[in-house]
């Protein structure tokens, strides 16, 4: 069997809350092969959000190794090229347009071309923005505006999208929309997706469903 | 571009949105502190340039002196115009005197001119308001036109001047009668301290008043255009005895320049004030936007930003609104350097105070002159400053992570 995408072993994670302490994961285990999609569900409160940063290598567990391909860099210049996010409140810079916002990705990894510019219109088309790419986030409606994000998640060619209720703010229908085109785009690029969500109907959808409680992720 | 610049300048200028308000007072306000300092420090330059033409143009740019006095002058200003570089010079003696006209006194500096050869050093003819210096001879004199005022004396009236020597031997009680000159120029240099403090006489006159026989107290030189002032003076010390030192005019007047300079330097650093203040103004318009920006600062560093490259996006942002302020603040300072008589004989007509002006600065317009240098100075010093407002929100934003910003509300 090839190296998983995605490896967490043993993650603990506690919080302080004045004098108190909160032990949010307790010990998770969480393989990711290459194309696999992965949903996790899970009440309010129950640590999803904070096991996606982990495993997204924006937080340090307290126990526990995450590894991407094998290794245990997930710094930011890894993170830049490996990972993709998407998240609820889609984060776009407001400042930027639709193809700016999606290139900006590559940006970051420091290699604008020719070429970077015409994948950036490609994604554009592939969600279904070509006519808007020169439109500010503003001007963009809560599902066009998560469509460029998940554009821009894909632009750097990730090994592994982490998405973190990518429909949360979205009405039912766009949000569906919006779970179709992730899990098509990851399919086609072969990329692997980690979707937290609270929709059973979009975690179905995944090749495997995940349910995190009482801080261990569980199958569902 | 890397994207932290590019990101900076869509951030200050974005596209198809009103210019951000906060990035219109920041820049504004370093352009006012800019456009001050040019036109303050343009009209301070005015002042200086405007002295500098009048003491070159009435002494030349260099000036001979000896310990005592220049016994065999004549052989000395042949020696001094041997020298290449050299135009022409002219001997003077100067001493101050007491100058009365219907009992009203002043005590002037009387320089006795070498009427053959002042016209190759100096262009004092030009400062001549009434009469003629043409008219002068042993028995006459030049008086600058505040002296003049102040005593009441004017072309053709007879004034009488006591010098030292005169005073000396009145005291010893040996009758001994002021000489009696008259008035046949006024002289007008537009300084107010040069025109309220020099009389102009022959040699001859001067060194009968001051009891220094046939010698001179000094020699005025005229270089050609393109010979530095110390250079000159160094090349015709090289071929002076050792008594008779040459001084360029910066050297002559050092105090007085020195007291100039340090008023420009006073004012140049109060007024730099404005600037800092401006920059303060950046600082906090940055510190918003971080606080403002927080989630899209964790979205860059889960995009995979370094901290540093975060803080080069807002420091950057402090230099474009420094640059853009400094240039904005340049068109604004020059332009009113350009309409500044226009500004100022309005301001003076509406308080219909445009005789006191002219009374007190003997001015009737303002003289401008920026170096390059200033303006170098003041870009420099702008632009580092502004940048270093934007140094402290940088280090807020590089500081923050990911999780925490993108989890802020």
């Amino acid at each position: 069997m090839s190296e998983p995408v995605l490896s967490a072993r043993g993650i603990r994670k506690s919080f302080k809350s004045g004098e108190s302490v909160l032990e949010v994961l307790r010990g998770v285990d969480l393989d990711v092969a290459a194309g696999e999609s992965v949903s996790i569900r899970g009440e309010s409160g129950s640590g999803k959000s904070t096991l996606l940063n982990l495993l997204a290598g924006l937080d340090a567990p307290d126990a526990g190794t995450v590894t991407w391909a094998g290794s245990d860099d997930t710094g930011a210049d890894r993170r830049a090229a490996y990972l993709g996010m998407v998240f609820q409140a889609f984060y776009l810079v407001p400042e930027l347009d639709a193809f700016n916002n999606v290139l900006l990705a590559r940006r970051i990894l420091g290699k604008v071309d020719g070429a970077a510019r015409t994948r950036a219109s490609e994604l554009l088309a592939q969600v279904g923005l070509s006519g808007r790419s020169h439109h500010l986030p503003m001007q963009l409606s809560g599902g066009e505006r998560q469509r460029v994000a998940l554009a821009r998640a894909l632009m750097n060619r990730p090994s592994l999208i982490v998405a973190d209720e990518p429909t949360g703010n979205l009405d039912e229908k766009t949000g569906n929309e919006v779970i179709e085109l992730l899990l098509g785009l990851c399919a086609s690029a072969n990329t692997a997706l980690v979707l937290v969500t609270h929709n059973g109907a979009h975690a179905a959808k995944t090749r495997r469903s995940l349910l995190m409680a009482s801080g261990v992720l569980g199958a569902a | 571009m890397p994207w932290y610049l590019h990101l900076a300048l869509r951030q200050l200028f974005p596209t198809g949105r009103k210019f951000p308000f906060f990035t219109l007072i920041s820049t504004l306000g370093v352009a006012l502190g800019v456009g001050l300092l040019v036109v303050v420090m343009g009209v301070m330059g005015g002042f200086e340039y405007q002295i500098r033409h009048i003491i070159v143009d009435t002494e030349g740019e260099v000036q001979v002196v000896a310990r005592s006095s220049i016994a065999d002058y004549p052989a000395v200003v042949r020696k001094i115009e041997a020298v290449p570089g050299v135009v022409a010079a002219t001997p003077f003696a100067g001493d101050p005197v007491l100058i009365m006209f219907h009992d009203k006194p002043v005590f002037p500096m009387l320089r006795g001119l070498d009427l053959g050869s002042i016209d190759k050093v100096t262009q004092l003819g030009s400062y001549i308001i009434a009469g003629s210096l043409d008219a002068l001879d042993d028995d006459s004199i030049v008086l600058s036109d505040q002296l003049a005022n102040s005593i009441g004396a004017t072309v053709g009236d007879t004034v009488e001047v006591y010098s030292p020597l005169i005073i000396q031997k009145m005291s010893a009680d040996s009758v001994f009668l002021p000489r009696q000159v008259l008035v046949v120029g006024i002289l007008h240099k537009g300084h107010q301290q040069l025109d309220s403090s020099t009389a102009y006489g022959t040699l001859r006159l001067t060194q009968d008043l001051f009891g220094i026989g046939t010698t001179a107290q000094g020699i005025d030189v005229r270089l050609a255009p393109g010979v530095g002032d110390e250079e000159g003076a160094r090349r015709i010390n090289a071929v002076l005895p050792g008594d008779i030192r040459a001084l360029s005019w910066e050297t002559s007047f050092s105090d007085f320049l020195w007291v100039l300079n340090l008023e420009r330097s006073m004012i140049f650093f109060l007024l730099l004030f404005i600037v800092i203040v401006a920059a303060f103004s950046v600082t906090s318009s940055l510190l918003i936007s971080v606080v403002r920006k927080t989630r899209e600062i964790g979205l860059l560093g889960a995009l995979g930003a370094r901290p540093r490259q975060v803080a080069a996006c807002f420091c950057a942002q402090g230099l474009l609104i420094g640059t853009l302020g400094t240039v904005a603040g340049l068109g604004l300072g020059f332009g009113m350097l350009a309409i500044r008589n226009d500004v100022l004989r309005g301001v003076t007509r509406l308080l219909n105070k445009q005789d006191v002006f002219e009374r007190f600065y003997q001015f009737t317009e303002l003289p401008s002159h920026t170096s390059g240098s200033t303006v170098a100075l003041i870009v420099v010093l702008t632009i580092v400053i502004s940048t270093l407002a934007g140094l402290f929100p940088a280090w807020r934003a590089a500081r923050l992570k990911p999780v925490e910003a993108l989890r802020s509300e």
